[in-house]
């Protein structure tokens, strides 16, 4: 067994790996990150997957539903991180298959995969708390970005984290974005992961600060010149795990059950077979275990 | 904590007490309300006051902050309405006053803010009530600082630090789930008198306009509990011309996912619910039949869509960065703030409640 899939057993045991194997993972995938365009282009079948947010135990249901990479080809699509308790176990699990899967694992940027985010939603905490030092949380933060900003399967279906960009008609345009940055607080690759659809005609200003809201005749406009079927995207929690909007032409994929351990959520993939008809597979969170909700952390908040 | 046991072979004595679970809450209100206080969703220097060690809480997350803020803001506004407006009325306005009882009013800070504001003159007295336990830290953290005190003026403890008097204010040990008749005599029944002079005034009074306070109560107790609490404020105060309100913030329809895991997590905390309800109907009719003419009751969603006016919503968004709205919206649509009424009406109190916003062009 070589390193890698040493790491991987690890991983799936959700035990972390000692900060320099990180600093290695974190350099090769890079190095294998830096090679992909902003945009990844995929062959069907594949599995669409939304936001994770730290949830491992609820992630290995996931891949209970899913089967495992590389036996399923995924897309995620972001925010791997924040708010669970395990954001350092889920990511590097990801990019280690990354690592040793390359073409069986595609991983697109989330508006968490940023130095300023995971500084007030957790990742930056959880690392500093399970290794003494913020050195691992920077190594992860140099990998975010390098992510990729969007997928596109069989030229049909565009998988982003967040939505769609007034400063954006052709998915060409997002090709000549450098992407290798902190995600910035404006622009075309800010809205990306940042916007969310909506019942408004034409564009709006987002209650979140960063993005926008767009509506159904924006998504059909984007989809008659960009030639596509389906916008798959994720970014907001949609309590039965996905949400289909505006003839179909968008969904929200919710991957992340019982959000926040708070929300009651059920979660979903979708599998997109080779002739890209759609099956959202619905899962729920992980039963009740002393390692899912660690004995130490305090229950959800609730106001009491 | 329980006494070191004095007998040496009982080493541990197991936490059987089941209502220190529920008081536990008061420490979440009061961390919540420091941390509001301390980001500035709502300026209030008296909120760490009665934290223990408040420099070692940490601030808690930007949906708990604006939970708190929508909660306060609101009980606060009808406090003050109702203050202001059934005081203002009559021949003579001077001697119109109201008094206020607050039950499972925790490490509530609103008397000191009401009392030094300019409503001050308006309150004859504010009563607050709670576990024997909460009351105890209350009067201690009242008798350590002098920012709290002061405002009170001369006080005396009594029941073994469990209760203070002062000429306004007055602390009380109560268990609520006891019929409030007996749990709640010592408010509506004469003082002792000493020896050699008639019996003093009650603590309370039929002659005021009386507004009752229940934020996060009722959920915790029995529902029978609840209703008997909310029958017995409206008959206990007011008659005769004179009104008596009601103000209750608490969880409600929990008979869905979301509730279905808020019970499960607050049982993990050994917290129990049983007197939620599942609707904000159901809020109204509890009102109802306990013998209240008017209700209301809003969804905190509600209250931030529909009840803030929009410089304070924009003032609030530049605090902290607030990217969970979908969670955020879920979680405020389980809690509600409902306030009744019986007998405001002859008082010019129709009025009396919250206003929605004026000018909010949409989101």
């Amino acid at each position: 067994m070589n390193d890698l899939d040493r790491q991987i057993e690890q991983l799936k045991r959700c035990e972390i790996l000692p900060e320099p194997e990180v600093r290695l993972l974190c350099l090769k995938a890079r190095e294998l990150l830096i090679e992909e365009g902003n945009i990844v282009y995929v062959d069907s079948p594949a599995t669409i997957c939304g936001d994770i947010h730290g949830q491992f135990f609820d992630l290995l249901e996931l891949f209970k539903v899913g089967l495992w990479c590389p036996e399923t080809k995924y897309i995620f699509m972001g925010d791997f991180v924040d708010r669970g308790f395990y954001s350092v176990e889920t990511f590097l699990l990801l990019l280690a298959f990354k690592v040793r899967y390359p073409d069986r694992i595609t991983l697109i940027r989330g508006n968490h995969e940023s130095r300023q985010i995971t500084q007030v939603y957790g990742f930056y905490d959880e690392c500093t708390r399970k290794y003494g030092s913020a050195t691992v949380w920077r190594y992860c933060c140099d990998v975010f970005d390098y992510l990729a900003l969007g997928a596109v399967v069989d030229g049909r279906v565009f998988c982003v984290h967040g939505g769609l960009s007034p400063s954006i008609q052709y998915l060409d345009t997002i090709r000549s974005i450098d992407r290798k940055m902190e995600v910035p607080h404006d622009g075309g690759m800010c809205d990306l992961l940042w916007s969310d659809p909506d019942e408004i005609p034409g564009w709006g200003l987002s209650p979140r600060g960063a993005g926008f809201l767009f509506g159904a005749d924006v998504v059909r406009t984007f989809c008659h010149s960009n030639d596509l079927d389906l916008i798959a995207r994720a970014h907001q929690l949609a309590m039965e795990g996905y949400k289909l909007m505006f003839d179909r032409r968008i969904v929200t994929v919710w991957s992340a059950p019982n959000y926040c351990y708070r929300c009651g959520n059920v979660a979903s993939i979708l599998e997109l077979d080779e002739d890209l008809r759609q099956e959202y597979k619905v899962f729920h969170h992980a039963p009740p275990d002393p390692r899912s909700v660690p004995v130490k952390r305090p229950p959800a908040e609730y106001f009491l | 904590m329980p006494v070191a046991p004095s007998h040496p072979a009982t080493f541990s004595l197991p936490n059987t007490d089941p209502d220190s679970a529920t008081r536990s809450t008061d420490t979440d209100a009061s961390h919540a309300r420091l941390s509001a206080a301390r980001l500035g969703y709502l300026p209030d220097p008296f909120a760490p006051l009665f934290v223990t060690r408040p420099a070692g809480v940490s601030n808690r997350p930007g949906i708990i902050n604006v939970g708190t803020w929508l909660r306060t803001r609101s009980v606060d506004e009808l406090v003050e309405q109702f203050v202001a407006r059934t005081a203002g009325e009559g021949e003579a306005q001077v001697q119109v006053q109201v008094q206020v009882l607050s039950v499972g009013a925790g490490s509530d800070t609103r008397f000191w803010r009401l009392a030094t504001g300019p409503l001050k003159d308006k309150i004859a007295r504010y009563v607050e009530v709670d576990f024997p336990e909460i009351t105890a830290s209350k009067a201690r953290s009242i008798y350590k600082h002098r920012e709290l005190k002061d405002v009170l003026g001369e006080c005396t403890l009594g029941g073994g630090g469990t209760s203070l008097h002062s000429a306004v204010y007055t602390l009380l040990p109560v268990d609520l789930r006891q019929p409030p008749s007996t749990a709640l005599a010592a408010l509506t029944t004469p003082a002792p008198a000493p020896p050699g002079s008639g019996a003093r005034a009650p603590l309370l009074s039929r002659t005021l306009p009386t507004l009752v306070l229940a934020e996060c109560v009722l959920p915790y107790m029995p529902p029978q509990a609840g209703e008997a609490l909310l029958a017995w404020a409206a008959g206990a105060f007011g008659g005769a011309g004179v009104g008596v309100g009601v103000v209750l913030y608490e969880m409600f329809g929990l008979g869905d996912a979301f509730g279905g895991v808020m019970r499960e997590n607050l049982a993990a905390r050994g917290i129990r619910i049983p007197g939620t309800l599942p609707s904000l109907a159901a809020l109204q009719s509890r009102f109802t039949s306990a013998g209240y003419a008017r209700s209301s009751a809003l969804t905190l969603q509600d209250i931030r869509t529909h009840y803030v006016p929009p410089s304070e919503t924009e003032r609030v968004a530049q605090l902290e960065l607030i990217d969970e709205w979908e969670e955020l919206d879920l979680v405020l649509r389980h809690y509600c703030v409902a306030w009744a009424s019986r007998g405001l009406e002859g008082e010019g109190g129709l009025g009396w409640g919250l206003q929605k916003a004026g000018g909010a062009a949409g989101e």
